[in-house]
């Protein structure tokens, strides 16, 4: 029970329901809680719950925090141990299914270099003292972290409040902010919902969405159903190929920066060839017609052939879907295409918001981690929290992250692994694994209206002393002053009473069938796109023909770097270029023969904010001008497994790209690339390219499929 | 239950059938794979799953690249395509192939004859299995095997792969592989007996659906199917007849033939049991 008497207003409020008016029930706060049934006792395991037998595995739902996409995920429990992961067939985001990322959450999960306890100043400390501190220093203090959303945000959201007022920083180098800003801009929805299996067509320009753009696992199931017969065309326009550019019946490579200048193409295309119009958008309409093909050619290498191409296959295959997110240009100039296309409302609908606001998703951008640099720069940032995001990492150099941390006062970290962050931090605490601790997760991409998915701990702690977010949000949040929260002595106490608010019931059965499900559904309303409007469309000057530019990519696997200590993920080859455990610098061969290079050998990229040096895998997946280097390995501080490859991030440039974007992964820098003479075998999984005349890969034509019904 | 005697006559029978048709088993099923490469995108998902599922070790980088790896799938990718033309020599004019590659649990296994000691054969299930406490490391199969999907320990590799604690996530219902093992894929022969024990235990015959591979469960577009051949009704055996594929052939007679299913390596007689579906492409 509550100790306290707590005001009903505020009570609502750090439950995140605000005004949302949930109907209350009791309010019985549970206290401690075993992981399977919440209750205070604590059975011996010689008296098991009766569907516990042991050497049979026992499946608990819970939620993958893995990336941000938050997956639900059953976790197969044995003698006490949570063994593999597999997707919850019941949540809409994933069906089911889960990427390799998700698969690998095991291995974090057990992972012997996971901070085991709180440190001062780097010297062991106890709990008590550490969070003593954080009350004593953390006033006003600025919140860093990854994407977060649900109760967890609500407790961030009460704490900065109750401390004065921090700013709170959303970093994710990996994320969908192009579109989502071109989305609110030209529909008034930043998150509609994508059916691309509706569509017969899709065309992306440097939107990965198989690989790491929104909600690749979903992406996936529909990808699946759109390959059926009659079966959808896949069309990719980027600099270097993706996984989704992998999977394209048309793959085009653009220039890097041109994409924008394409996508206007296109329009210009359907608008003078095939009559397609933009009406009532009459300064869309003028840059679609600025910009001819020969402008096109000019800028991004992209011939008027594929042009046509791409235009015809749209045309031919309607509902289409065109998604975009190379840069804020490009992702708006798309979605003015949806809207000439009449795909809105076809292959794009409205998304819905949870009435209780307070718990929606807040997707983060490198425009954080500049602001973040640059507010800590200026000595705009006394203390700072951070936790979910390792800006140290993933800050080019230019940003002098060193620096601008060094300014803060006073820096808290919350973490299941040292790395580069934490290293500068006064206080570090240890962080359950998700798959030990409590949590809500509201999903930004593909979730069923109001679907808050449940976190709920599959094992008790690997390491003794180590306590969940959650748990420390809460003592974060009481130490602030945060009203409302005192009667809590725990966050499971606190997340169960909210979600019984949520929900509307109090009652155990209700509370375990939200369990056993994985999610429950809170009250959402349906957002409705606002009808027409000009959209004023640009593009950005790409380096001149011949330039060399270094950009990067996100693959699947290393993601953003989070992964690099996970053995499974660096020996699972990247999916384009086949390497494991290294960096390597992707090349065309045409580029790669004219600096005399080729697969295997070490090459120095040099560009205004400093060198890397890593080996060349050529391919012709990759625009000439382009040298490509993925993001996500070459740590310094991340433990034994993530010592190998070299980080790009740091010679890239966060404040280039387009002009309203800072966007790394939209972002290009003029680069010089000279062989450095040495040559190591590159470690790949596939050594070959090509077949060889034995039919390992058969392929038949669209036609001949269609022709069949797809053999169904 | 069948008496002695009974046994003994059918144990003689079944032998010497055997005898007379070469390879001949009373197969009790016929576990089979289809993978559709239209709809693979090459992510990986299948082959961590795997890592997960069965205690598969990693082995870093050096032993990566010395092909020791104990990767019991691996997703291939091709960048040709020569069922559609030459391509342009200038850039890449549609994506990559993508060829999820593991054992093929062939019926006429160049591996199994070779062991020296028997310790590679096939079960009653159509299953290759390896008896890794039979297995001397010879690697003879390993050397005959055309399509490369037999890993071999090397080295003990435990102690690096699963340093404590994360060895609490091994999966006990297999065992961990000691150097100089032999592995390879088992379609998740644990799950089959799992699943075979749970339908026991429930008192019904095992049906389509029960037995789902790692694999095939992760798999984001559910491009892996994975059933019983000598379920007439299964999923897999309709996929294989539409597909107009046939067990037991090294070449098929299709009567359509644009029906997309294939096998790798069927003209090496190797009887392999994971159907290809041909890639898609517009031209």
């Amino acid at each position: 029970m509550s100790k306290t008497k707590i005001d009903r207003r505020n009570f609502l409020k750090v439950l995140g329901l605000g005004t949302a008016g949930a109907a209350m029930a009791g309010c019985d706060m549970p206290s401690y809680v075993t992981s399977e049934e919440g209750v205070e006792k604590v059975y011996s395991y010689l008296a098991p719950e009766e569907y516990v037998i042991p050497g049979i595995g026992v499946w608990y739902a819970s939620t993958c925090q893995q990336c941000p996409q938050a997956c639900g995920v059953h976790g197969r429990v044995r003698e006490g141990r949570v063994l593999k992961l597999e997707g919850n067939p019941d949540t809409a985001t994933n069906a089911g299914k889960i990427c390799q990322m998700g698969q690998s959450a095991i291995q974090a999960h057990f992972h012997p270099e996971r901070i085991q306890n709180p440190t001062i100043g780097g010297k062991d400390a106890t709990w008590d003292d550490a969070l003593a501190l954080i009350k004593e220093k953390a006033s006003n203090a600025s919140w860093v972290t990854g994407a977060v959303s649900g109760h967890q945000r609500v407790l961030m959201d009460v704490s900065r409040e109750a401390a004065g007022n921090g700013r709170h920083y959303a970093i994710e180098a990996v994320n969908t902010r192009a579109w989502e800003d071109a989305s609110a801009a030209t529909l008034g929805d930043a998150n509609p919902n994508l059916h691309i299996d509706k569509a017969r067509a899709v065309l992306t320009i440097g939107a990965d969405f198989l690989g790491t753009w929104g909600n690749p696992v979903q992406a996936m199931r529909d990808y699946g159903n759109f390959r059926n017969a009659p079966r959808g065309v896949l069309m990719a326009i980027e600099p270097a190929m993706s996984m989704t550019g992998a999977n394209a019946d048309t793959w085009v490579a653009a220039r890097p920066g041109s994409e924008a200048a394409v996508v206007l193409g296109v329009g210009h295309v359907l608008m003078s060839k095939h009559g397609v119009s933009a009406a009532g958008m009459p300064s869309a309409a003028s840059a679609f017609s600025a910009m001819n093909p020969a402008k096109v050619k000019d800028l991004s290498g992209v011939s008027e052939a594929q042009l046509n191409k791409i235009a015809d296959t749209l045309m031919a295959n309607s509902p289409s879907l065109v998604i975009a997110n190379a840069s804020h240009a490009a992702a708006h100039a798309a979605q003015v295409l949806n809207l000439m296309l009449g795909n809105v409302g076809q292959t794009i609908t409205p998304g819905a918001s949870l009435a209780a606001g307070a718990m929606a998703p807040v997707s983060g951008s490198t425009k954080d981690l500049v602001g973040f640099a640059m507010d800590a720069n200026a000595g705009k940032i006394g203390a700072a929290i951070i936790t979910g995001t390792n800006p140290t990492f993933l800050a080019p150099k230019g940003l002098d992250m060193s620096a601008a941390l060094s300014k803060i006062g006073f820096k808290v970290a919350i973490a299941d692994f040292h790395d580069e962050t934490t290293k500068s931090c006064d206080v570090v605490l240890p962080m359950s694994s998700p798959l030990e601790s409590w949590g809500t997760h509201v999903p930004a991409n593909g979730a069923a209206p109001g679907t808050v998915h449940i976190q709920q701990p599959l094992m008790e702690n690997v390491y003794a002393n180590t306590r969940g977010l959650g748990d420390i949000l809460l003592s974060v949040a009481q130490g602030a002053g945060a009203e409302g929260l005192d009667g809590f002595e725990d966050y499971y106490g606190y997340l169960r009473t909210a979600v019984s608010a949520m929900i509307g019931s109090d009652m155990e059965g209700d509370w375990n069938k939200v369990l056993q499900a994985g999610f429950a559904t809170a009250a959402s309303a349906p957002t409705a796109f606002k009808a027409g409007g000009d959209v004023a469309l640009g593009f950005s000057e790409p380096a001149s023909a011949g330039t060399l530019t270094l950009i990067t990519s996100a693959r699947q696997g290393m993601f953003d770097g989070r992964h690099a200590n996970l053995p499974w993920l660096q020996e699972a080859p990247d999916q384009i270029n086949k390497t494991v455990w290294d960096t390597c610098a992707e090349l065309h061969p045409a580029t790669a023969a004219k600096l005399g290079v080729k697969t295997g050998d070490y090459v120095s990229i040099n560009t205004a904010n400093g060198a890397i040096s890593t080996r060349v895998f050529t391919y012709k997946g990759i625009h000439p001008d382009a040298v490509n280097v993925p993001m996500g390995r070459g740590h310094t501080d991340y433990g034994t497994y993530a010592e190998n490859g070299v980080n790009p991030l740091t010679i890239m440039d966060a404040t280039s790209g387009d002009r309203s974007s800072t966007e790394l992964l939209s972002s290009s820098i003029a680069a010089t690339v000279t062989p450095t003479g040495e040559n190591r075998y590159l470690v790949r999984s596939m050594d070959l390219a090509e077949q060889h005349g034995r039919k390992l890969v058969a392929t038949i034509t669209a036609d001949q499929f269609d022709r069949n019904q797809g053999g169904a | 239950m069948p008496s002695l005697l009974g046994n003994v006559f059918k144990g003689w029978a079944d032998y010497s059938k055997a005898n007379e048709d070469g390879g001949h088993h009373d197969y009790e099923h016929m576990y089979a794979m289809s993978i559709d490469l239209d709809k693979c995108t090459g992510c990986n998902a299948c082959s961590t799953a795997c890592y997960a599922e069965n205690n598969l070790a990693w082995v870093g980088e050096e032993k990566f690249g010395a092909r020791q790896a104990m990767n019991w799938m691996r997703v291939e990718r091709y960048f040709d395509e020569p069922d559609v033309g030459e391509g342009s020599p200038d850039s890449l004019e549609r994506g990559a192939s993508f060829l999820p590659m593991m054992c093929q649990h062939c019926n006429g296994a160049p591996c199994e004859p070779v062991c020296p000691v028997a310790a590679t054969y096939h079960t009653v299930d159509g299953l290759n299995a390896q008896i890794y406490n039979r297995c001397i490391g010879s690697r003879y199969c390993a050397n005959n095997c055309p399509i490369r999907v037999r890993n071999f320990n090397f080295y003990d590799n435990a102690p690096t792969a699963w340093p404590a604690p994360m060895d609490q996530g091994l999966n006990p219902d297999i065992s961990v592989r000691s150097k100089g093992v032999m592995e390879k894929c088992t379609f998740c022969v644990q799950r089959i007996r799992g699943a075979s024990d749970k339908a026991k235990r429930e008192g019904r015959e095992l049906k389509d659906g029960d037995i789902v591979t790692a694999c095939q469960q992760t798999c984001p577009t559910s491009a892996i199917q994975f059933g019983d051949l000598l379920d007439e009704t299964s999923e897999i055996s309709k996929a294989w007849k539409r597909q107009q594929v046939e067990l037991g052939k090294y070449e098929q007679n299709k009567e359509n033939p644009e029906m997309r299913g294939y096998r790798v390596y069927e003209e090496l007689n190797i009887d392999t049991k994971v159907l290809y579906l041909e890639r898609v492409r517009e031209v």
